[in-house]
């Protein structure tokens, strides 16, 4: 069977979507990938785009609620929240918020690469899972903060471009507009095909 | 945990069971029917207790039950944990060993009968190959007790007490023969309770040592409770009792535990009592017996609280289970194959339980995902797979039931109030690769992960096939044989009670909805709003396909009213919650909700939902409506499809004007949605701004139309008597302008307004909101937009494709001034001069520009040094005079001037009187006043005019000495020299010395205009011993109508002075003072006169030093000839001699002394006469030699006309043959002193 045998196979997570939030919580930018369903040997996103977005809205919560923790304890100068929460045994939140308050959450398929294509990212990290019972490739700690280092820079690309004004995107008052640079989406698109776990630059 | 077997997933607590006393749950053995013919009955003989003490004691040993405690080792380990039960006289035990069922007969004398629990007892239900079941967990829990804690009276009474204590040792030793016949090792223990009076210490321990030994229990199983204890001393007797007991409960369990592990260490399969017959006639394994002793040590281990331990064996016994020999081997057609798989359940939940109790958090997580995925991949192998309703099932009831584990051990790492969403791992994997989903979260993620899986199995179930769906009793025979192997029904129903095809079969919603709520308020504890928000729409799905409308308003309508989707933009979400709202809104007839929820979805930042037809007047057709709904929105509570904005073309206004400005609203509604009809407009201001409202008239005019901006004037005119009449932005102002204007908004249309809004009162205003109205005859819509100040905003259309950007900080607002003044001040006849010494009369005149009369009143104010106080005539009012509070201030405040008509004019005249002093002044009118219309509000008018007050005329002076003609009175003539004595009646007699002199003044205009100057005169003052009148020589007509005198020319005036002393003895100088006044008048004005005097140098007259005068006179006939008196005055008291010298000349001949000394007496006078004749006309002047004066030449002064003023000599001039007062090169008379 098809799908017994693709259950034996460790799927190792890959991105399932990046969204970028304003600073007024607003959505900026959301870009969805495809994950491979192994029951229909498809690659195709995970969830609906509606989904997704009550998916990166339900961080904000998250980040409401880490923020006034880390101010209470004085904690996470970093901006990296690590992880957010998982959704489901599939689906986790990851999330890293920048100094002027704009969120960068990644969302990913713990299992959404398919295995072969795989092999190649996670054999020089050499550890497969062997322990009874866990399925997939685990993350490390941290191991999010590449893709968020990869897209600040693309947002600090974006803002750094003169026609892009951040106060019309993220007003005082109010949602504002979305981000429609196509170079910062194809930026997007290549961080979040090109992730998979242990590697160390995008 | 529901759907398992009651008491298969329980933790495991010792069992406690009393006897004696009668307790709230009467006792239920729990026995089934079978059992129940075979059981052991322990009876106690005495009469059960019914002491107020008895029951306060098992009460409390009841509230001390720890079945339901959390099952956590974090808290300081308990005491004890007894599962209590009561019983009061009797109890049931199940037999030991189980009698073969009827019909079969014992195969061998030697046999062993068994317990009704092993699978080698027939009438088990594991008989012959099963494994183990709940009823062997329940046997334990329930049944049979570690403990009997039997409960008697220790009588006081001393003759009933060796009776009484002979019954219970009777009684117990009754109960514990019974029991050791039962084959339990159930331990006994006997509380006794005193009864009231209480006995002797010494006599008392002799009894219960007597009652221990006879009934043959140890001293830690008897306790003796003293009577009428307090409540506290009570528990503590029985906290202590329990804990006793718990050590003896816990040793029972050991017992047990340790009989397992050498059952299992005996390594063989024990033979069934009666070997099987039927089926496949096989035996339970010798891996089978591994599990099940496993099993049993891991069960007896938890008792013991053991946790480790009972891990270690479940882990043994699940992979055993799960081994090749074991499950991989039972058919899936077998029924065993779900018993094995409820074992493996009941495994992996108790194994969960243990990594819960240690704190073993994400150890936990692991374990639900690794069970889950083992079952997964089993049932793919060698079962019915995991894409049906029955994998679903599982997997909702494996997510609820580690949601129910997690409650049961309530972590308190993850209460609500730490907020925390997950638990970080355990230490010992902390730096592993670890799934996201191994980081514990809390049970709101695993209720709504069951009830997504509950989802799944609904759409499963609705994918079954119509012919599995038919009840097995109308099916052919064939059908049932094929969907009985084809579902997986491990515990849930088969596809024909799952989902019937005519009747409502398992209600999946339910269970969705349950759980989903469940995880919603786990998710609103920890503040997850927007989770929430989320987990209430998924609810409301399933409520839709339940028809519960009102649960789904109940639900999504705070969701859709108070979270901030919209405001943050999350469009698709708000639009989700919209659309969801309204179709329950539609069902429940809620026309408000739908009216303002079709309203918002007009927006075209919506999704278009493709066949739906958009039009808001239509939004109520399917819904009855018992009164036309009136739906109010305020401003931010929907996202509007109608974008507004205004704009003020200026800054500032002044109020009594009109300000341009421009009201712009723009539908951003869906393409092709019907364009909407709005039946009026409000803008609203801060500030003294009317209320504008715009009605909607289909015939007014546009303006302009280019493309979809349309630009129109609306014409505005004020209606003052419409009351009140909207909720929204209610103010209490009644003055309101109305205009009309074609209002229909179609989609993507931009509809500008020129307004010209007249303003009232100063001040700030702003543009506030404006309130769209629609109103239709099935309901009334009001809907609030505030206006927002952005850079996009402020475009200013000039025509349908032309804008212009107001660049100013906040064009919604506008400042408007005071308005103003239009009652004007006037002075028709200002000078740029005026003079001193003229009365001044200045004219006003106001003029009341305004459209009403005005009452107005008049603060004159002068200004400048020393300013004169001035008169103010109005026409029809009093003069009022100036006061001047300071000396540079003149001013009168608040004279009236009464009304004054609509363009009318009053005048008003300032007098000033002569001012002496060239000066200037500041003079200021202020004219206040108040309209009719508004007559809180005065209205100021000021005029400031400069008042320059110059000195008409200057003059410069010059002092000629005259002989005067009469003769010097001669010392010697006594009458006409001395005066009379003075006398009052008669005017003293001048009879001193004389002297005439002529003023000669040359004045000048230095007016800016002509003056008519009318007269010239001196006033003269002198010392009373000095008599003086003038004689005026003057140009002026003598008729008295004076002369133009034009600015800056010179004029002169002259006047001969004569002067005497009073006496010849007083001869010394004697001042003069003279002034000038000149009478002038302005031309226009002839008849006021006025005279400005201008003072003349102080002169001195007399004198007693001597001087010379000479005097010419001509004769023209025969020859011409001039005659020249040189007169030598000697006023002193000594007498002088005088030289005088005439040098001849060339130009003239003379006859008299040319050269000759005087001498002259003490005041006299001589004259020495020369006759000059010239000798042609080209000849210059002559010479008058010198005259000396004790060394010194004297100055000969001209005496007279015709003499040069440089005096000291003079000369002829030839060609007129006129004297020429040319000093020059003339020779001085000389006088030498004998």
């Amino acid at each position: 069977m098809c799908k017994s045998s693709a259950q034996d196979v460790d799927h190792p997570p890959s991105i399932a979507c990046l969204g970028v939030i304003g600073r007024n919580n607003n959505p900026l930018h959301i870009s969805i990938f495809n994950s491979y369903d192994p029951s229909t040997n498809l690659f195709r996103p995970v969830r609906t785009p509606l989904q997704f977005s009550l998916l990166l809205s339900s961080t904000l919560d998250i980040f409401e609620l880490r923020s006034r923790a880390h101010a209470a304890q004085g904690t996470g100068l970093t901006g990296d929240f690590g992880l957010l929460h998982a959704v489901d045994e599939k689906l986790a939140a990851y999330g890293f918020e920048t100094n002027t308050g704009v969120k960068f959450v990644v969302v990913v398929d713990m299992r959404g690469r398919r295995a072969s294509t795989a092999a190649a990212g996670v054999g020089e990290d050499g550890k497969k899972s062997s322990a009874v019972g866990t399925t997939g490739v685990g993350l490390r700690e941290g191991e999010m903060r590449v893709v968020f280092k990869a897209m600040q820079a693309a947002y600090i690309r974006l803002m750094q471009n003169p026609f892009y004004d951040p106060d019309e995107h993220s007003p005082l008052t109010g949602p504002g507009k979305k981000i429609t640079s196509r170079r910062f989406g194809e930026e997007m698109r290549k961080i979040g095909e090109g992730w998979v776990p242990g590697v160390t630059s995008l | 945990m529901d759907e398992y077997p009651a008491g298969s997933l329980d933790h495991s607590v010792p069992f406690l069971l009393t006897l004696g006393t009668s307790g709230d749950p009467t006792y239920q053995s729990g026995l089934s029917a079978v059992l129940k013919e075979q059981a052991i009955l322990i009876r106690s003989e005495l009469p059960p207790l019914d002491s107020d003490q008895a029951h306060a004691l098992l009460r409390y040993i009841q509230n001390r039950d720890a079945s339901d405690l959390p099952c956590n080792g974090r808290d300081a380990p308990k005491k004890h944990r007894f599962h209590v039960k009561t019983a009061e006289r009797s109890i049931l035990l199940p037999p030991r060993r189980a009698r073969l069922p009827d019909g079969i007969d014992m195969p061998s004398p030697t046999a062993v009968l068994h317990s009704p629990y092993s699978p080698l007892s027939p009438i088990s239900p594991l008989y012959p190959d099963g494994l183990i079941g709940t009823q062997w967990i329940r046997k334990h829990q329930d049944l049979v007790p570690s403990v009997l804690l039997c409960f008697y009276t220790l009588t006081s009474d001393p003759t009933l007490a060796t009776l009484n204590d002979n019954k219970i040792k009777t009684d117990v030793n009754n109960i514990r023969a019974l029991l050791s016949q039962s084959g339990y090792k159930t331990r006994l223990a006997v509380v006794l309770l005193s009864d009231k009076t209480s006995a002797s210490g010494d006599h008392v321990q002799d009894r219960l040592e007597s009652l221990r030994r006879g009934c043959g229990i140890d001293a830690k199983s008897l306790f003796l409770v003293p009577p009428g204890d307090s409540k506290e001393e009570l528990e503590r007797m029985a906290e202590n009792m329990l804990t006793t007991l718990y050590t003896a409960s816990l040793d029972y369990y050991r017992d047990l535990g340790r009989h397992s592990r050498k059952k299992r260490g005996r390594g063989v399969a024990p033979q069934p009592t009666v070997p099987p017959t039927s089926g496949t006639s096989q035996t339970l394994s010798l891996a089978g017996w591994n599990v099940r002793y496993d099993f049993k040590s891991a069960v007896f281990a938890e008792y013991r609280q053991e946790m480790d331990v009972a891990l270690r064996s479940y882990e043994q016994a699940y992979e055993n289970l799960l081994s090749s020999e074991l499950m991989e081997v039972i058919p899936s057609w077998s029924p065993r194959w779900n018993e094995a798989r409820f074992l493996a359940d009941v495994l992996a939940v108790r194994c969960l339980r243990c990594l819960l109790w240690n704190g073993q958090h994400s150890a936990a997580a692991r374990r639900w995902q690794s069970h889950r995925e083992r079952i997964a991949d089993f049932l793919d192998r060698r079962g019915r797979g995991t894409g049906n309703y029955g994998w679903e099932a599982w997997e909702s009831r494996w997510a609820l039931l580690m949601a129910n584990l997690m409650e049961k051990a309530s972590i308190p790492e993850l209460a609500p109030v730490t907020h925390k969403l997950y638990l970080q791992p355990e230490k010992n994997v902390m730096g592993e690769r670890l799934q996201p989903w191994e980081f514990l979260h809390h049970t709101g993620y695993w209720y709504r992960l069951s009830a997504k899986h509950m989802q799944a199995r609904r759409d499963f179930a609705h994918a079954i096939p119509e012919d599995d769906r038919r009840s097995p009793s109308m099916s052919p025979a064939s059908f049932v044989a094929k969907s009985a192997f084809a579902y997986d029904t491990y515990m849930c129903p088969d596809p024909f009670e799952e989902y019937p095809l005519h009747r409502g079969g398992f209600d999946h919603g339910r269970f969705v909805v349950e759980r989903l709520m469940k995880a919603r308020s786990e998710f609103l504890k920890r503040e997850q709003v927007r989770l929430a928000a989320e987990v209430s729409l998924e609810c409301a799905r399933e409520l839709g396909l339940t028809e519960e409308w009102s649960g789904i308003v109940k639900l999504l309508r705070p969701l859709w009213k108070d979270l901030p989707f919209r405001s943050e933009g999350w469009t698709t979400i708000a639009e989700l919650l919209s659309w969801n709202l309204r179709a329950a809104a539609v069902e429940l007839d809620d026309a408000e909700l739908v009216v303002t929820i079709d309203w918002e979805l007009l927006n075209q930042t919506f999704q278009k939902r493709p066949n739906w037809e958009y039009d808001i007047t239509k939004a109520l057709d399917q819904i009855d409506t018992e009164s036309k709904p009136i739906v109010s929105l305020a401003d931010g509570q929907i996202l509007p499809f109608i974008w507004t904005s205004f704009l003020f073309r200026e800054e500032e206004g002044k109020a009594g004007q009109n300000v341009r400005s421009q009201l712009t609203i723009k539908s951003n509604a869906h393409q092709g949605s019907t364009p909407v009809s709005l039946t009026s407009l409000y803008l609203n201001f801060s500030g003294s701004l009317d209320r504008v409202v715009i009605e909607h008239d289909d015939a007014a005019a546009v303006q302009e139309k280019r493309g979809n901006t349309s630009i129109s004037a609306v014409p505005l005119t004020r209606d003052d008597a419409e009351a009140e009449v909207t909720d929204l932005g209610a103010t209490n102002k009644s003055v309101i302008l109305q205009g009309a204007a074609d209002l229909t908004l179609a989609p993507g249309q931009t509809l500008v307004f020129n307004l010209e809004i007249p303003l009232r009162e100063p001040g700030e205003t702003e543009a506030q909101s404006l309130v769209v109205n629609l109103d239709t005859e099935e309901f009334d819509l009001h809907h609030e937009l505030k206006f927002h100040q952005t850079p996009k905003t402020n475009f200013w259309y000039l025509s349908g494709s032309a804008t212009k950007r107001i660049a100013r900080p906040n064009p919604l607002a506008i400042k408007v001034q005071p308005r103003p003044p239009k009652l004007e001040i006037k002075c028709p006849v200002w000078k740029d001069q005026y003079y001193t010494d003229e009365a001044i009369v200045l004219e006003f005149e106001l003029t009341n520009g305004e459209d009403i009369e005005a009452l107005a009143k008049l603060d004159a104010t002068l200004f400048g040094e020393n300013p004169p106080a001035f008169t103010v005539d109005i026409a029809g009012h009093e003069s009022q005079t100036s006061s001047s509070s300071r000396s540079e201030e003149s001013k009168l405040i608040g004279a009236p001037l009464g009304t004054i008509e609509s363009s009318k004019t009053s005048s008003v005249q300032l007098r000033l009187p002569p001012v002496d002093r060239s000066s200037q002044y500041d003079l200021t009118l202020k004219v206040t006043y108040f309209l009719p219309t508004n007559p809180g509000t005065p209205i100021t008018q000021t005029t400031a005019f400069q008042l320059n007050i110059v000195n008409p005329f200057e003059a410069n002076y010059d002092l000629l000495p005259r002989v005067h003609p009469d003769p010097w009175p001669s010392l010697f003539d006594a009458d006409g020299v001395r005066s009379a004595a003075p006398d009052d009646d008669v005017p003293l007699a001048f009879k001193g010395l004389s002297q005439s002199w002529c003023l000669l003044t040359r004045y000048a205009s230095f007016a800016s205009e002509p003056l008519r100057v009318v007269d010239i005169d001196v006033v003269l003052s002198s010392l009373p011993s000095v008599r003086c009148h003038a004689i005026k020589h003057n140009n002026l007509p003598s008729s008295g109508e004076g002369r133009l005198v034009a600015p800056k020319t010179i004029e002169e005036a002259a006047f001969e002075l004569k002067a005497q002393k009073a006496s010849l003895d007083e001869r010394g100088p004697s001042p003069l003072d003279v002034s000038l006044v000149i009478k002038w008048s302005r031309p226009e004005v002839s008849d006021q006169l006025n005279s400005t005097t201008l003072p003349v140098p102080r002169f001195n007259l007399f004198g007693t030093e001597p001087r010379v005068l000479a005097t010419v006179s001509h004769m023209f006939t025969p020859h011409p000839l001039v005659v020249l008196t040189v007169y030598i005055e000697n006023a002193s008291n000594h007498l002088l001699t005088f030289g005088l010298t005439m040098e001849p000349s060339d130009e003239f001949a003379f006859s008299g002394p040319k050269q000759t000394s005087l001498s002259l007496l003490p005041v006299q006078r001589r004259g020495v006469e020369y006759r000059l004749v010239p000798f042609d006309d080209l000849g210059g002047g002559g010479e008058v030699g010198g005259c000396w004066y004790y060394q010194k030449v004297l100055r000969v002064v001209p005496g007279g006309e015709g003499l040069g003023d440089e005096g000291g000599g003079g000369g002829l001039d030839s060609r007129t043959g006129r004297w020429r007062g040319d000093g020059k090169g003339s020779k001085g008379l000389e006088r030498v002193m004998v």
